[in-house]
């Protein structure tokens, strides 16, 4: 499961001073289910999801994932995530195999268990027919699926999907939904970073509205739509900002 | 394995599968480097015999006959005289090159010359002309052979043994080894070539690596990998380092093989055979280690702070001027330098090759140099791990 209490991130810029990209944010999320956070660019999504995936140190507030300490356990926490992002890329040099089973060694994987896993996800994503291409000449849906077979090569309990379906198209967007779904549908626990409301609307059991670093609002969709009387989750979310907004300006 | 052994193996996979870096740490300095430089003796060597053999204009203005001086001149076959009638038209024709140099003789030349005194002669020429320099050698050497002949003559007919105006015959005999000699010649340009092929030959690897893949979004994908920090640094600084090193390594053989299928040409531009011993070779490499670490560990840096590959070429220069200097001034400073100078990076390098090279082998000097290099690759490194730890440097937008 993962934990975060009053996760907070600070850094300072140039032009702007003190920010506070993530301002005490608090959730936690059971396996099983899939824990939305929902925000405009800038929000401060990416960087609760990198706190959490240890890329980043957290200013103040801590985490838990899997039971590991995101400050004074990193490894053990990147030992049990599987991390997907539009920025997570493929080496285009290696081929799809080659990729996998780097990743497999990275995660501690050798020899005959390596191969039979990298065999078992080749097989489960349908990455055969290009598994001796090099990345770099795989199309963007070939890439996405081998992005997910690298993901969960050491079989994660914890995933964690910041925006990954920005810039792929319905088909793979579709992809990437479905394989969602299924780790939920496999127990893991998923938190899942978006700025696409039907994206919430279909996969989120929980969800939080995260607006210039804060957690606005948190729970069901149908909370959320219930708490704003609105009956679109669009209009639900810009009436959640709106209102953060003018508490900030007030 | 370990990570990093992992991310090592991973990392040399993938440059080796890179066509530019095999092509400039490989096939440039095996290949190219070797053809340039037998094309540089080849026509080196040609333009020289040409020089030699080649027909050149000169004239003669006199203003007296001296017969003795002129048929001396007019009998080498190499040279096309031109009489000249004053001293302007002499000058003139040089500055037109219809005469590449002009002897001058006075009216009183050849009464001097007969009454055994030193008959004043001029060589008019233009040393910014290489023709003309060539013709004004020429000439010197034809007056220099008129001179020793008629000392001669003037000592027989004083009866006078040649020793009366010789009192000492002065030999010079070289102790050192012919290889010691060669090696001096090699360790004039050789150092500033290995430290070029140590220094810039990790480049493309080291950009790529770091800066390339922060582009790419490579990077977040190694970074949520179970490796730490230190395993990431560790595997792309060992990748870059035997880039590096086997660049300066194909640098030292690209050259000892030029040289060593250009014997032949080499001996007849630099009047000695090279050859250069295994133990040698051996040191040399031994000797670029050090630097190969401390230049792997500064391009890291400079990687590991660039955004993407085209910012960390903004930042290469500081980087340039740090090893190109010092390997520059290597040309200038002589092997046996102070001790004080083994403290200075990648000087200390080439001039500890420069006494490996020409047999001046200077153990202090070499240790300094060995210690020194590594404590400045290792302050690097450090540099580049807290680099990597430092998300404001990571993470730049």
């Amino acid at each position: 499961m993962i934990e975060a209490n009053k996760l907070t991130k600070t850094f300072r810029d140039r032009k702007r001073g003190l920010v506070r990209a993530v301002d005490r944010v608090s959730f936690n999320c059971q396996p099983g289910q899939i824990f939305g956070l929902l925000g405009a660019n800038g929000a401060g999504k990416t960087t609760t999801l990198r706190m959490l995936g240890t890329l980043l140190e957290p200013t103040q507030g801590t985490a838990t994932v899997a039971g590991f300490d995101v400050a004074k356990q990193p490894e053990d926490v990147r030992r049990s995530i599987g991390f997907l992002s539009n920025g997570t890329a493929l080496y285009g040099r290696l081929t799809a195999r080659e990729m996998l089973e780097y990743f497999g060694r990275l995660n501690g994987i050798e020899g005959a268990p390596l191969r039979a896993r990298v065999d078992e996800l080749i097989e489960q994503l349908e990455i055969g027919e290009f598994q001796n291409g090099r990345c770099d000449k795989l199309s963007t849906g070939q890439k996405q699926r081998v992005s997910i077979a690298r993901s969960i090569i050491h079989r994660p309990p914890v995933m964690i999907f910041d925006e990954p379906t920005t810039g792929l198209d319905v088909m793979t967007s579709q992809t990437i939904m479905s394989f969602i779904e299924k780790c939920r549908d496999e127990g893991l626990t998923v938190v899942f970073s978006t700025h696409i409301m039907s994206e919430v609307e279909r996969l989120c059991d929980k969800l939080a509205i995260v607006h210039h670093g804060k957690i606005a609002t948190e729970g069901t969709v149908s909370d959320i739509k219930r708490q704003t009387g609105e009956d679109v989750l669009e209009n639900a979310f810009l009436k959640v900002a709106h209102q953060l907004d003018a508490q900030v300006e007030g | 394995m370990s990570l990093t052994q992992v991310i090592f193996l991973k990392e040399l996979r993938e440059t080796l599968r890179d066509k530019r870096v095999i092509l400039g740490v490989i096939v440039s300095p095996l290949l190219l480097t070797p053809c340039l430089m037998g094309a540089v003796m080849f026509f080196g060597s040609k333009k020289a015999v040409e020089q030699q053999s080649a027909t050149l204009e000169v004239g003669i203005y006199q203003e007296a006959e001296f017969p003795e001086l002129t048929q001396a001149i007019e009998a080498n076959e190499s040279l096309e005289i031109t009489r000249y009638q004053s001293r302007e038209e002499s000058i003139e024709a040089i500055k037109t090159t219809a005469s590449r140099a002009v002897v001058v003789i006075p009216s009183e030349a050849r009464d001097t010359f007969l009454a055994h005194g030193s008959a004043p002669i001029e060589i008019l020429y233009d040393p910014a002309n290489e023709n003309s320099s060539n013709a004004h050698g020429r000439l010197r050497g034809i007056l220099g052979d008129f001179n020793k002949q008629q000392t001669q003559a003037r000592l027989e007919s004083a009866q006078l043994d040649p020793s009366f105006i010789q009192p000492t015959q002065i030999t010079s005999t070289s102790v050192a080894e012919s290889s010691a000699v060669s090696g001096f010649v090699l360790s004039i340009f050789l150092p500033y070539i290995v430290i070029m092929g140590a220094a810039f030959g990790g480049l493309n690897t080291a950009f790529d690596l770091c800066a390339g893949e922060k582009e790419r979004g490579t990077m977040e994908t190694l970074l949520v990998s179970p490796a730490s920090r230190q395993d990431i640094v560790r595997g792309k600084l060992y990748t870059i380092f035997v880039v590096s090193l086997i660049s300066a390594i194909c640098s030292i053989l690209g050259i000892v093989a030029a040289i060593s299928f250009g014997q032949q040409i080499v001996t007849s531009l630099f009047g000695e055979s090279f050859s250069i011993s295994y133990l040698n070779l051996a040191a040399l490499v031994a000797i670029v280690v050090p630097l190969a670490l401390l230049s792997s560990a500064a391009l890291l840096l400079v990687s590991t702070f660039a955004r993407n590959p085209k910012e960390a070429q903004a930042y290469i220069f500081p980087f340039i001027v740090i090893f190109l200097f010092p390997a520059a001034l290597s040309f200038v400073f002589d092997a046996e330098s102070p001790l004080y100078v083994g403290f200075i990076p990648v000087l200390n390098i080439a001039l500890s090759m420069k006494q490996l090279l020409s047999d001046a082998f200077d153990l202090p000097f070499f240790t300094v140099t060995l210690a020194s290099s590594l404590a400045y690759a290792w302050v690097s490194i450090r540099l580049v791990a807290s680099f990597f730890q430092k998300e404001t440097i990571l993470f730049r937008s």
